[in-house]
């Protein structure tokens, strides 16, 4: 047996001579079901941006407030609710400045939302990089492309700590200066400049240099919300009963090491902070194996299970 | 963990600490380079001096949304400016001075200091004449940055002199007084000139300082001294009127507002 | 061109003979590279476009443009020094849509008024004009057709639509723009001395020990000479300034002595002023005896209102009734003598003869002016609701004794709109000559009441030619038989060719537009319907059926809007042309470049249009509805072709050949060596080889002899004159008029002479009125007149709180037609805006920049709120310019007049302010 045949293994669990794998199915209403979750992904992507376009350009009000004021770096929601990048507001305390009251509400509000969805689900559900990178990925995968060379994936926390540290010696907020997430999301809202060549240069990378290239390895903001997510409440749930290791999650995952059999299966769940919740692997599952879930909910089942043992 | 695993990871740990730091030596000067000031980069009014201020800027664009007259943009890397923070350029859009600052309070980090309340205490910018090219100094009747100097007879003063030239003229010098000028680039804006004769600048790269061991004799001599959207009128009477069929024609068949009779106002 | 791009040529060229005449020094390099650059240019001296300061100006041409403009620094005016308009003279011929065509509103291919604008030919624009003035002439006779100038006409101009259209069509209805600035000013020289036109000159500003400016903002209105009066101020350290004002404007900076004052009470300050001179017994007796005489008026004579309110908005009804009765209130009862009718309703009875006048005792003067003690007028005029009374009243005792206290002293007043667009403007002229009569000083270096003009040619072109409705040639009047006569001859008319009948004023003609009275107006360099009041009803008027406007100008501008037809005109160096500025001096340039496109100077347009008319069509019998004067017959104008056939015309003659091309004229050929090989288009156009502008100045000339003596045409353009001073006698031009030694028509002994032969045998009687009619002559004297303090119609209530006052800033011109299209000019101040007091602006909830609606009775437009503007308003009070062509602040102003001069006020207008 492979590692991974081992590791796919289940005691007392036979492996399947035939296992099925994903089809995508013919009839379009099979195929928005497949591509349910890309398209609610995009649509809040979308929608954010547009939200913000739509105040600044157009004075968008609801409740005679401006609707969405500010950038995804910071906003003001109705004018009332301040809502702040926690991770620009970390760099800015590592810089040992502190900023005011609302920054750190919004911060804080901001967190606590995600600490709840799972923090990376910024980087599937947010982030307008994402559909860059996405882009890039789909694009190389067609055309057959191959990684230049493989760096682990760990780097990205050592960027974190980086821009950290950074940001304590430089005394401004390291990561903001350069970030390539904050310059999309800023110049689509606010007007283009030629700092959006840092944007390109992602897509150029993801699909020519490195597949996830920025990603799945550099980006230490999507570390910041690996480290949040740890304690999502919503999670994709494994029923390892049904499992048949067909293998076609891990293909489609754009984090292949969170999807763990394994783990998944002991924890009935996908655990990792470094999940971002995107769905991928949920539609893809030939045997509807995984699903999201309530962790609460999830920690019961599987409570149950583990007291009348397994099914099959 | 054997021996050679830890030692692996021992390796392993001190290559990424290495490769971080050699990124950190690469994104540091980039960092700084971004980060440091420009002499034209003007701020916000109640911005807190540019090192915290650059500190704690967030870059979110809400001041820019604040503004009434679209004073304000964020900077691309191309500008001028230290990218994504808030700055105008006076030649174009100058800051316009409100009563009730409404850019400030919106600031969710503090960059732009939630106590300053007074825009007459703003200090964005000194302003600097050009005394050669200056109209006023040079003889003619102008003064026009003086005239709509918010603060004026305190920012702009008028230093009235004989001019030996024509012997019966004088001539009204504005002088620029840097206890009082906020920066705001009013004037600016306004000077006739092709290339603006006033202009203003960070005060870092315009002000002097005396040494701390010369303690001047009579306080209060030693001053600084230095010697709304306009557009081409034609294009805003006859915007897209190319196919008009002789000059004129085109604005005087418009229809709407003053057609006939007259802006908006029937009694 | 050298390397350098033009760009570096002007600067450097500029920046080279600026420099030096501003006694910078420049570097040899620099200068070199100008005079280099400078090699294929020409340049020539000019003059300003803009107002009546009349700065010298070079103006540099090459292939065909003006590259390069500079204060002329032989100029004795500015002596190379402009302000920021005059700096930019040479661009405003240059803006993007100037008019290069004329257009016509057409359907089918045929005028129609509710057509668009079209661009035709000249031939179609001006034979449809010809029709349609012929149509409503032939209907309704000369007082239906109306030519509207301007004091930036030129000389040559207003010369030629004044013979055209006095000499040619009969008609009297010839009125400037001029109406609206000077008028009151006129009329107060012909009452005082019998001649227009101010006795002092710009010499006076070096030399008087005191300046008082009453109610005007020379700092921005005539920007070099403020120059010149703060310059003295500075040399001079025993001289003062004193601002007499409503508001605090720029001049209040340098002022020694600010006194703020209600509207209209400087009438009682003068007054005041002059029964201090008369309790100290300061009056100059032995001036007084020999050289001038006392005279008053009648004092309900109503405010220039039409006398019905069938044309008014609702809204205006109750102002325009004040024409008709006034309530006078306590402080007027008191000040006309009448205490027992403070608050009482006043017949406005003498509105019919609101110029007559009559000789008073010295006694009787002194009664007049009794009632005005101290505390009287000072609690009346204090405008400052923060100074205490007691302030006032030391400013007022402060001004009398600048006036009164050192007979040493010399003092010169100055004024101009805000003494002249008033509704009792005359009155104050008259009064602030008194001042200077009662002391002697007058007339002589450094003494005097100098009179502002306000446009470039108001003096040279609207006055002294006679635009007006009511003149003649240098100061002579239609309604004079003798004027007419003199007229005639010169002008090779038959008698009584001229209408007796003084025609409409500018504003009677616009409400004869809306009455029906007048059809057919042709405005020359004029933006009338943004720049008279209450245009309301002047929008409306001229879009009416019946009616038809031309307008010429350069370009598009509000006025073309609600025109028929506009014509291309050139602009001032596209045209040979005088000015004659505030100090009598009038000045001349060559045309220097082309005109763009298809358009033409205005006299081109006048002289072609002349050729569509045969003396058959215009000097037969017209009817003159009303007409009842001696000699002729009742309600027409005689037929005078028999008289002209005996003169040798033919019938079938056009005017052009009759009043024009005349023998005489065409004897002066074109070309002229005194034109130095430049062009003439008006020359070219016509194509007759004769050269126009010269012949007609000559023709002209012979007015002006015996007391506006012009010199020879040639004498203005040689190379060393910068301008010329009139009366000019034997070569030398005169400074001081009326005063022995300054005016050569005063005879060794005189001392002083005002030999204004207008209005000089008047009745005689008391301050109620005339006891003896029989006129009595009073060669050489002036008069010193008597004027009550009066109010004005529309007083602040309730409902309109705050009183509009307008006027100009130094940034712009007029309306804004080409100071605007300058984008260094239009940046310095893109929109009019609205100076508001902060107090009134706070209790209305608005603050600076807010934008607001501001009404009144007749319309209402937005504003922007301007709390720290360069005028500092006082409470009660707002104030905006009108240049700005999307901020119409004559919608709101009201056409209440000086009834002497029916020049309009557009100072007092109750308006309210509150947010949009």
């Amino acid at each position: 047996m492979t590692e991974k045949q081992k590791d796919m293994a289940v005691p007392g669990k036979s492996v399947r001579a035939e296992i099925r794998h994903f089809q995508m199915p013919d009839t379009l209403g099979g195929k928005l079901r497949v591509w349910r979750f890309l398209i609610a992904r995009r649509f809040i992507q979308v929608s954010i941006l547009v939200l913000f376009m739509g105040t600044l350009h157009y004075g968008w009000t609801l409740f005679n407030q401006l609707v969405l004021t500010g950038n995804m770096s910071s906003s003001r929601l109705f004018g009332v609710i301040p809502l702040s990048d926690p991770f620009a507001v970390l760099q800015v305390i590592a810089s040992l400045q502190w900023p005011h009251m609302d920054a750190l509400i919004g911060a804080a509000i901001v967190l606590a939302v995600y600490l709840l969805l799972g923090g990376r689900v910024f980087c599937a559900w947010a982030c307008p990089v994402n559909m860059v990178a996405d882009l890039a990925n789909w694009l190389r995968e067609k055309w057959g492309i191959r990684s230049m060379f493989i760096v682990p994936s760990k780097t990205r926390y050592w960027a974190l700590l980086l821009t950290l540290i950074l940001s304590f010696i430089l005394g401004v907020a390291a990561f903001e200066w350069v970030s390539p997430i904050a310059i999309m999301h800023r110049e689509l809202i606010y007007g283009i400049g030629l700092g959006f060549i840092a944007v390109l240069g992602i897509f150029i990378f993801d699909l020519l240099v490195m597949a996830r290239g920025w990603c799945g390895h550099f980006c230490p903001l999507g570390a910041f919300w690996s480290v949040v997510g740890r304690t999502a409440q919503i999670r994709v749930a494994f029923d390892d009963a049904s499992c048949t290791r067909c293998g076609d999650c891990v293909k489609e995952c754009p984090e292949p090491s969170v999807l763990s059999f394994k783990e998944a299966a002991q924890h009935g769940m996908v655990r990792s902070g470094e999940c971002t919740n995107c769905g991928k692997c949920i539609v893809v599952c030939p045997e509807n194996s995984l699903s999201f879930n309530l962790r609460a909910c999830i920690r019961s089942n599987s409570a149950l299970r583990s007291e009348h043992g397994s099914t099959s | 963990m054997s021996a050679t695993d830890r030692r692996q990871f021992l390796i392993r740990t001190a290559q990424m600490a290495g490769a971080a730091a050699c990124a950190g030596v690469l994104w540091s000067p980039l960092v700084r380079s971004q980060a440091k000031a420009s002499a034209h980069a003007l701020r916000p009014p109640g911005a807190l001096p540019e090192e915290d201020f650059m500190a704690l800027c967030l870059k979110c664009g809400q001041c820019v949304k604040a503004c009434p007259f679209e004073t304000l943009k964020l900077a691309t890397v191309a500008d001028d400016a230290p990218i994504g923070t808030p700055y105008f350029i006076a030649r174009e859009i100058p800051c316009e001075m409100c009563v009730d600052v409404p850019c400030v309070p919106v600031c969710p980090s503090g960059a732009l200091d939630r106590e300053f309340t007074d825009i007459t205490k703003a200090r964005m910018g000194l302003a600097v004449i050009d005394p050669e090219i200056c109209l006023s100094m040079r003889g003619l009747r102008c003064e026009v940055c003086w005239r709509l100097c918010p603060v004026r007879d305190k920012a702009i003063t008028l230093n009235i002199v004989h001019n030996e030239g024509t012997n019966r003229h004088v001539r009204f010098e504005p002088v620029i007084n840097s206890e009082h000028c906020t920066g705001c680039g009013i004037c600016e804006k306004a000077c006739p000139t092709e290339e603006s004769s006033i202009r203003v600048l960070r005060h870092k790269f315009v002000q002097g300082r005396l040494g701390e061991h010369y303690s001047p004799s009579s306080d209060g001599d030693f001053k600084l001294q230095d010697v709304r959207r306009g557009t081409d009128i034609a294009k805003e009477l006859n915007p897209g009127d190319k196919k008009q069929a002789a000059p004129g024609a085109g604005y005087f068949n418009r229809r709407g507002g003053r057609d006939g009779i007259i802006p908006g106002s029937t009694p | 061109m050298t390397s350098l791009s033009r760009r570096e040529f002007i600067k450097t060229s500029i920046a080279a003979t600026t420099a030096a005449t501003a006694g910078f020094t420049v570097s040899q390099a620099a200068l070199a590279q100008a005079n280099a650059a400078e090699a294929g240019w020409k340049w020539d001296k000019s003059v300003c476009r803009f107002c009546g300061v009349g700065c010298g100006e070079q103006v540099a041409t090459f292939q065909g443009k003006i590259v390069a403009i500079k204060g002329d620094p032989d100029a004795p005016v500015n002596r190379g020094l402009n302000c920021i308009k005059g700096y930019f003279n040479g661009r405003i011929l240059y803006g993007e849509d100037r008019l290069t065509q004329p257009l016509m509103r057409m359907k089918g291919g045929k005028f129609d008024k509710t057509g668009d604008f079209v661009p035709v030919s000249w031939d179609q624009a001006l034979d449809e004009i010809a029709a349609q003035f012929k149509r409503i002439y032939k209907a309704k006779g000369p007082s239906a057709v109306a030519m509207l100038t301007s004091g930036q006409s030129l000389v040559s101009e207003g010369y030629i639509t004044n013979k055209l259209i006095k000499a040619g069509f009969r008609s009297n209805n010839i009125d400037p723009n001029a109406r609206l600035c000077m008028a009151s000013a006129v009329v107060a020289f012909y009452q005082c001395f019998g001649v227009d036109e101010p006795a002092n000159c710009y010499d006076d500003f070096e030399l008087a020990d005191t300046t008082v400016l009453w109610s005007n903002n020379m700092a921005e209105a005539h920007p070099i000479l403020w120059s010149r009066v703060t310059d003295h101020r500075l040399t001079d350290k025993n001289s003062r300034i004193i601002n007499v004002t409503t508001y605090r404007n720029l001049c209040s900076d340098i002022a020694d002595l600010e006194i703020l004052y209600k509207p209209n009470t400087e009438l009682a300050i003068a007054n005041y002023i002059a029964r201090e001179m008369i309790e100290r017994n300061a009056v100059n007796m032995d001036f007084v005896n020999k050289h001038c005489i006392f005279a008053t008026g009648p004092v309900d004579i109503g405010f220039g209102m039409r006398p019905t309110d069938k044309f008014a908005f609702p809204a205006e009804k109750d102002t325009l009734a004040k024409q008709l009765n006034y309530t006078i209130d306590k402080y007027e009862a008191i000040a006309q003598r009448r205490p027992e009718m403070a608050g009482k309703s006043v017949e406005q009875k003498d509105a019919g003869r609101a110029d007559a006048h009559w000789h008073i005792t010295f006694d009787e003067y002194k009664r007049g002016v009794a009632p005005y003690t101290l505390d009287f007028v000072a609690e009346l005029a204090k405008g400052d609701p923060a100074e205490s009374l007691d302030a006032f009243k030391k400013k007022l005792q402060q001004l009398a004794n600048y006036y009164i206290a050192d007979k040493s002293k010399k003092i010169v007043s100055l004024w101009c709109m805000g003494a002249n667009q008033h509704v009792r403007g005359v009155w104050f002229n008259e009064q602030i000559y008194a001042l200077h009569l009662l002391l002697g000083k007058y007339g002589t270096p450094g003494n005097g009441a100098f009179s502002l003009t306000g446009q470039p040619s108001a003096c040279g072109t609207a006055r002294e030619i006679g635009t007006f409705s009511h003149r003649l040639p240098s100061d002579m009047l239609v309604a004079n038989p003798a004027h007419r006569e003199k007229t005639e001859k010169i002008w090779k008319l038959p008698a009584k060719t001229l209408n007796p009948r003084v025609g409409t004023a500018l504003m009677i003609a616009l409400r004869g537009l809306e009455d029906g009275s007048v059809n057919f107006v042709w405005t020359q360099t004029v933006n009338l319907w943004q720049s008279t009041p209450n245009t309301n009803h002047w929008l409306k008027a001229a879009r009416k059926p019946e009616n038809f406007v031309v307008v010429a100008d350069s370009y598009p501008t509000l006025s073309g809007k609600v025109a028929d037809v506009v014509l291309p005109a050139a602009m001032i160096n596209e045209k040979w042309g005088m000015f004659g500025n505030a100090e009598r001096r009038m000045q001349c340039w060559r045309q220097m470049v082309n005109a763009p496109g298809q358009a033409r100077p205005d006299a081109w347009m006048m002289l072609e249009f002349s050729k569509r008319f045969t003396l058959k069509e215009v000097w037969g019998e017209l009817p003159l509805p009303g007409l009842k004067v001696e000699g002729f017959p009742e309600n027409k104008l005689p037929s005078v072709l028999e008289e002209a056939k005996k003169m040798g015309y033919n019938e079938n003659m056009t005017l052009y050949e009759v009043l024009f091309a005349t023998p005489d004229n065409k004897k002066f050929k074109w070309p002229d060596p005194i034109a130095k090989g430049m062009e003439n288009s008006v020359v070219n156009l016509l194509g007759d080889g004769w050269f126009v502008e010269k012949a007609l100045f000559e023709e002209y000339r012979p007015f002006t002899f015996g007391g506006h003596d012009l010199a020879p045409f040639d004498m203005y353009y040689d190379d060393k004159v910068r301008g010329l001073r009139w009366p000019i006698i034997d070569g030398k031009e005169t400074k001081w008029r009326f005063s022995e030694g300054n005016d050569p028509y005063v005879k060794p002994g005189e001392g002083f002479n005002f030999h204004g032969k207008l209005l000089k045998a008047i009745p005689s009687g008391d301050l109620d009125g005339v006891k003896d009619t029989t006129p009595k002559p009073l060669p050489g004297k002036a008069k010193i007149f008597f004027r009550p303090y009066a109010g004005y119609p529309e007083k602040l209530d309730s409902n309109y709180d705050l009183q509009l006052c307008t006027g100009r800033i130094l940034e712009h011109w007029h309306t804004g037609s080409m100071t605007r299209r300058v984008p260094e000019l239009h940046r310095t101040a893109p929109t009019a805006m609205l100076d508001m007091n902060p107090a009134d602006a706070e209790k209305r909830g608005l603050k600076h920049q807010d934008v607001a609606w501001v009404e009144t009775r007749r319309g209402k437009i937005k504003m922007v709120v301007n709390t720290r503007g360069r005028n500092k308003v006082l409470p009660g009070t707002i104030w905006a310019a009108f240049f700005d062509e999307g901020v119409q602040v004559n919608q709101l102003t009201l056409d209440a007049a000086d009834p002497l001069s029916l020049e309009p006020d557009y100072k007092k207008a109750a308006a309210k302010v509150y947010k949009a």
